[in-house]
């Protein structure tokens, strides 16, 4: 009796979130695969990946009708999300923060050969993996495939990204502060000069 | 026969209809006015001025003002610049919760040392030069964060960085040279509270800079350090401007005057020594710490508040944050003024119940902003916290100048430390553990400022009384004279030293508070005993 008050309790629960318009990750069927080119550690701004994606051809009875667009995008994984609450993972999905970049965003066909992307020079030094949503008619996600398991543990990659320092702004740096320290020893030194003459 | 002060009939005041309603100007008979100085101001017998009149930048008294104002307000800026950019540096760096708070704490940590400092160079050397020294070398520190690659790095910049926040001292010590102490509490408030802006003005500021130099080319992990130059450069001209435009004290500068033989050189132990041995200046120091103390934590995590908790954009929860540091347009200098309306009825007492009544208000409000979680009522309740605490800051600087004449510089930048103190401590306690949430940490605070409070009931001045209980019936030991001379010894006295307390002693007989039916003569009566 106890654990059908809890099942019925949940199911509403879940209902009540998907009419309500929220959808819960843990809703969705894994109907695609994704799978990443290269597993070395990237740098942002020189590298690139491949990604392919498709529907996942081990589960059966799977009818794509109506998906209408897809989105692959690239997450954080688990330890780089440790101590980051502005990357944490929410079941529901309009406030999930694990999936901060999307790098394919196009209308959904049956058949896609994969593409590359260049890693942005925005995306920080972190591991990641990929993963990828399809979405209805009204823009929900319905369906999603990953490049890794469901702890999120293996198939993850680095990628490292750029110091946004540079030699320019460096030197720039330098010759300011170095103004300003000549311009406050001159003016004390002119003071003083004109004090002494003064008396 | 000459008219009794005060009896029925004899206040002329609203006669000619130009009187100033409000305690901005100075014309009571207990203030005498030096009538043979020419400033553009009228001033009482030390050339502090005895009205403030905003709009005006003459030399010294207004010119003062606005420099030392701005300097405050630049600094402000340089120390804050990062916060609202931190969504975009904790990417590039790589950092954690821990290293986001610690970076909070060490970017107020840097000036209790330096506002120690502060005030002892203040009363030794001068604020002008106190105040360029450490504008225009701390310059560099801001320019170094175009090198921060890491964490540590990133805290090291943010310490160093910090230490430009004892502008305060300089700023608040010069205008008490400057001002007479009827309207110190409106003037230390409106130089601090405008200051203070810089902590709001650069959450709107850096988003702002951040834009224009990303739509110019660069990335973001490069545009936020482009940002950095222009505060840096803030800094450069506030002080090249300070040191070619400013002077220390009405008749000139310390120097110059100390030189004439008429500033007496003072020792810095003795100094020291008074400050630390009124148990008034400690109360201060904790109190200020829980009201600058906590403006300044909530400089710096206010805006990433927002954007997490809230999912605004950077942009709006930059919006959102400049809101709470902008409100000290009105609400510091609103502080100092209520505590000077405050004196003029009830003198002292006044001042402290005032101290006491806004401080406890703000606390109250930052509670509840903790325990909120609808947008519009955390605005609401961050913006009545923010009225709160930095008029209780203005308020407390309306009374720190009474505390003593001789180490006012020092017990200045103690204050000011005590309130750096209170933010790094308040910071490290409550916002830079990964286990607290943000609002916990809101709600304990406001629940900590409530208490740290209640100390300001025991300061109790022998010439005017505390909170509860009434001045000393005692003739000598009940007069300002007798409390502002005993900082000196009978040797120093009879050096003559002690003729600058003597003087403010007599201006500051104003504290005891009027009568209700009490009013100012015009100003183009001479008062009756001159």
């Amino acid at each position: 009796m106890k654990s059908f008050l809890l099942k019925v309790s949940l199911l509403l629960f879940f209902l009540l979130k998907i009419t309500n318009g929220d959808v819960l990750f843990s809703s969705l069927p894994r109907s695609l695969f994704v799978v990443v080119s290269t597993m070395e550690v990237l740098k942002a701004g020189e590298d690139n990946i491949t990604v392919t994606f498709g529907l996942n051809q081990t589960v059966t009875n799977q009818t794509d009708e109506s998906y209408k667009k897809v989105k692959v995008k690239l997450c954080y994984a688990p330890v780089s999300q440790v101590d980051r609450k502005w990357r944490k993972t929410n079941d529901n999905l309009k406030k999930d923060k694990t999936c901060q970049f999307t790098i394919y965003n196009k209308p959904y066909e049956r058949n896609v050969e994969g593409f590359k992307w260049d890693i942005e020079k925005d995306v920080p030094t972190a591991t990641y993996f990929v993963r990828s949503y399809v979405y209805n008619d009204a823009d929900e996600e319905i369906a999603y495939g990953q490049t890794t398991n469901d702890k999120k543990s293996d198939n993850l990659f680095k990628i490292e990204g750029i110091s946004g320092r540079s030699m320019l702004i460096d030197i720039a740096s330098i010759c300011f502060s170095v103004f300003a320290f000549l311009s406050l020893v001159g003016f004390f030194f002119i003071e003083k000069r004109q004090s002494k003459v003064k008396t | 026969m000459p008219e009794i002060e005060g009896s029925p009939g004899t206040s002329m005041h609203g006669v000619t209809g130009r009187e100033p309603v409000l305690a901005f100007s100075v014309a009571s008979p207990m203030v005498h006015t030096d009538r043979t100085a020419k400033f553009d101001l009228p001033v009482d017998s030390e050339h502090k001025a005895t009205k403030f009149k905003l709009f005006s930048f003459a030399n010294p008294h207004m010119r003062t003002f606005h420099l030392s104002w701005i300097s405050f307000f630049t600094t402000f800026i340089s120390t804050f610049a990062a916060a609202p950019l931190v969504p975009i540096i904790r990417d590039n760096l790589d950092l954690k919760k821990a290293d986001i708070g610690n970076a909070g704490v060490a970017s107020v940590s840097g000036s209790i040392f330096s506002r120690l400092v502060m005030g002892a160079v203040c009363d030794l050397l001068g604020p002008r030069y106190g105040c360029a020294f450490l504008i225009m070398l701390s310059a560099p520190t801001v320019f170094c964060m175009s090198f921060v690659s890491d964490a540590s790095g990133y805290i090291v910049v943010r310490f160093m960085i910090g230490f430009s926040l004892a502008t305060f001292v300089s700023c608040q010590y010069w205008m008490s040279t400057m001002f007479n102490s009827k309207i110190i509490g409106l003037v230390n408030g409106t130089a601090a509270g405008w200051g203070n802006m810089g902590g709001g003005a650069t959450q709107l500021l850096m988003p702002v800079l951040f834009e224009i130099i990303k739509k110019a080319g660069a990335t973001p992990f490069t545009a936020w350090r482009i940002a950095f130059f222009i505060p840096g450069w803030f800094n450069v001209i506030m002080g090249i401007l300070v040191l070619t435009l400013g002077q220390d004290l009405p008749d000139g500068n310390l120097g110059a005057l100390q030189k004439k033989g008429d500033v007496a050189k003072d020792k810095f132990g003795k100094v020291l020594w008074y400050a630390v041995t009124n148990y008034r200046t400690w109360i201060f120091v904790l109190l200020y710490g829980y009201s600058m103390g906590v403006e300044l934590t909530i400089d710096n995590v206010i805006a990433e508040y927002f954007y997490d908790r809230f999912d605004l954009k950077l942009h709006l929860a930059g919006i959102i944050a400049a809101c709470f540091g902008m409100a000290n347009l009105l609400a510091r200098p609103f502080g100092g003024f209520t505590s000077d309306y405050m004196a003029k009825r009830f003198g002292m007492r006044g001042r402290l119940w005032n101290l006491w009544l806004l401080q406890t208000a703000g606390g109250l409000c930052c509670l509840c902003l903790g325990l909120v979680s609808s947008l519009p009522l955390a605005i609401t309740f961050m913006m009545l916290f923010s009225i709160g605490a930095q008029a209780a800051c203005g308020a407390t600087f309306g009374i720190i100048p009474f505390i003593s004449r001789r180490s006012l510089g020092i017990i200045s930048g103690m204050t000011g430390a005590g309130g750096n103190f209170g933010s790094g401590l308040t910071q490290l306690i409550f916002f830079a553990n990964a286990s607290f949430s943000t609002e916990k940490g809101l709600t304990y605070m406001g629940i900590m400022i409530m208490l740290v409070t209640i100390p300001v009931s025991f300061v109790h001045f022998p010439q005017w009384g505390s909170m509860f209980f009434p001045p000393s019936q005692d003739i000598v030991k009940g007069s300002e004279e007798h409390y502002y001379v005993s900082e000196w010894t009978e040797e120093e006295k009879q050096k003559g030293m002690h003729q600058a307390s003597l003087k403010f002693a007599e201006n500051s007989r104003s504290e005891r508070g009027g009568k209700v039916t009490s009013a100012p003569t015009p100003p183009e009566n001479t008062p009756n005993h001159v």
